[in-house]
């Protein structure tokens, strides 16, 4: 094992220090956190709370509903990435609509949507444009695409989101954010800052054992000292001023919006949507989609867990009803949902 | 979907990449990054190199800790 590695278990272990929970924003944090063991070694003042970071997970029940509508009443080829497939809608997922005839195909970057409904002229292609700042990007240049290659049958149903709308509302539910690496190697790092300004305070990490358990010991170190503060422990993919070409790539298309989040709510101005100019991409503009509330299972607890307010153990559901085969909430379908991270590890702990 | 790939850039060309994660090649989109070249190491999301990127933590994390 690395030195590094050694020094920051040492720093975990060796904590004695005021309780400091600790949001893992992103879901990907989570569930490397869990199959890297590094749950197992932190002392009892150190304690993991979920976030908002999943995209699949914070998609709300109505946005599944939109998709199977455009599949089945419209007839349009859905594409989307594979987590959002088994999503349960309010009556169905798209898995299971594609029982009733729904076309939805399964892809792995926007562009492959962009290029799908090149080579099938044909067809009403929609693509499922789901994700935080890292994603939109990819969403944005395969309009660009589109619209250099003169396509007319693609378009996007949005439900992109932003994070400092969601910082703010979880800001309360936790002593320090674990800040999602590559949502700041676009955004930048001036977020974290203006928060650790305003008292909020966190750390930006990588991904592997040794950016983890030094993000973490960074960050307990600093809470220990007791005055807010804001380290980027991944130099090596954010910079300060993030992504200023993709940054400029989603202004020129969109803008902001008003976006639901699962469990949470409506988070003003949290959403991305195109601009007028670009609305021929935009599938609720142009299928009419009508507007869907959406009801999620009254016994699934995907929002609580979401705002770090119960462990997925804590679900009446969890394991029983509701299992990675069976999911009833997204957090269990994703492969970034916390309670997926607790089916598949949790026995370890 | 929101899983980061590290890859090595091994080709470039307009604002394609054909990146070697591991052994895989696969085809991305290099239309965010500028003077990518073959060596580079990237970070890749979602089919889109997003950040040139080191290709070693230690280095980082060890000047992390000597800070503390």
């Amino acid at each position: 094992m690395n030195q590094t590695i050694e020094r920051a278990k040492e720093i975990l272990t060796r904590y004695d220090g005021p309780h400091c929970r600790i949001m893992e924003v992103c879901g990907t944090h989570t569930h490397e956190i869990f199959r890297q063991g590094i749950r197992r070694i932190l002392p009892r003042q150190i304690e993991l709370i979920s976030g908002p970071g999943c995209p699949v997970c914070v998609t709300p029940v109505g946005y599944i509903d939109e998709a199977i509508w455009l599949a089945l009443e419209k007839g349009a080829t859905v594409c989307t990435f594979g987590d959002l497939v088994r999503v349960p809608g309010t009556e169905a997922s798209l898995q299971t609509a594609r029982g009733e005839g729904a076309a939805v195909k399964v892809v792995y970057t926007p562009l492959d949507a962009e290029r799908y409904a090149a080579e099938h002229p044909d067809e009403e292609v929609v693509f499922l444009s789901v994700g935080f700042e890292t994603t939109t990007p990819s969403a944005c240049l395969a309009v660009r695409k589109a619209q250099q290659d003169g396509i007319r049958n693609f378009s996007l149903l949005t439900a992109n989101k932003t994070m400092p709308g969601a910082y703010e509302a979880m800001k309360d539910s936790t002593d320090l954010f674990l800040y999602p690496g590559h949502v700041h190697a676009i955004t930048g790092t001036g977020i974290c800052e203006k928060l650790a300004e305003e008292g909020v305070s966190g750390v930006c990490a990588g991904f592997t054992a040794s950016e983890l358990l030094t993000a973490l010991a960074v960050a307990v170190t600093r809470y220990q000292e007791g005055k807010p503060f804001f380290v980027n422990c991944y130099p090596r993919v954010v910079r300060p001023d993030g992504s200023p070409k993709a940054q400029s790539l989603v202004a020129a298309m969109m803008e902001p919006c008003d976006e639901e989040w699962r469990g949470i709510g409506i988070i003003p101005d949290s959403g991305m949507k195109l601009k007028e100019s670009c609305q021929m991409y935009d599938a609720r503009t142009r299928f009419q989609v009508p507007e869907m509330a959406g009801r999620a299972n009254p016994a699934c607890r995907c929002g609580q867990v979401l705002k770090g307010e119960l462990l997925p153990t804590q679900c009446r559901v969890f394991g029983k009803a509701c299992t990675p085969e069976h999911p009833v909430g997204a957090c269990m379908v994703s492969s970034e949902g916390a309670c997926s991270a607790w089916y598949l590890y949790g026995q370890n702990l | 979907m929101c899983v980061g790939l590290s890859a090595k850039v091994v080709s470039v060309k307009d604002d394609v990449a054909i990146v070697d994660a591991s052994g895989a090649r696969r085809k991305v989109s290099a239309a965010l990054l500028s003077d990518l070249e073959p060596g580079d190491f990237v970070m890749v999301h979602a089919g889109t190199a997003i950040a040139k990127i080191t290709d070693d933590d230690e280095d980082e994390t060890g000047a992390l800790l000597d800070l503390l």
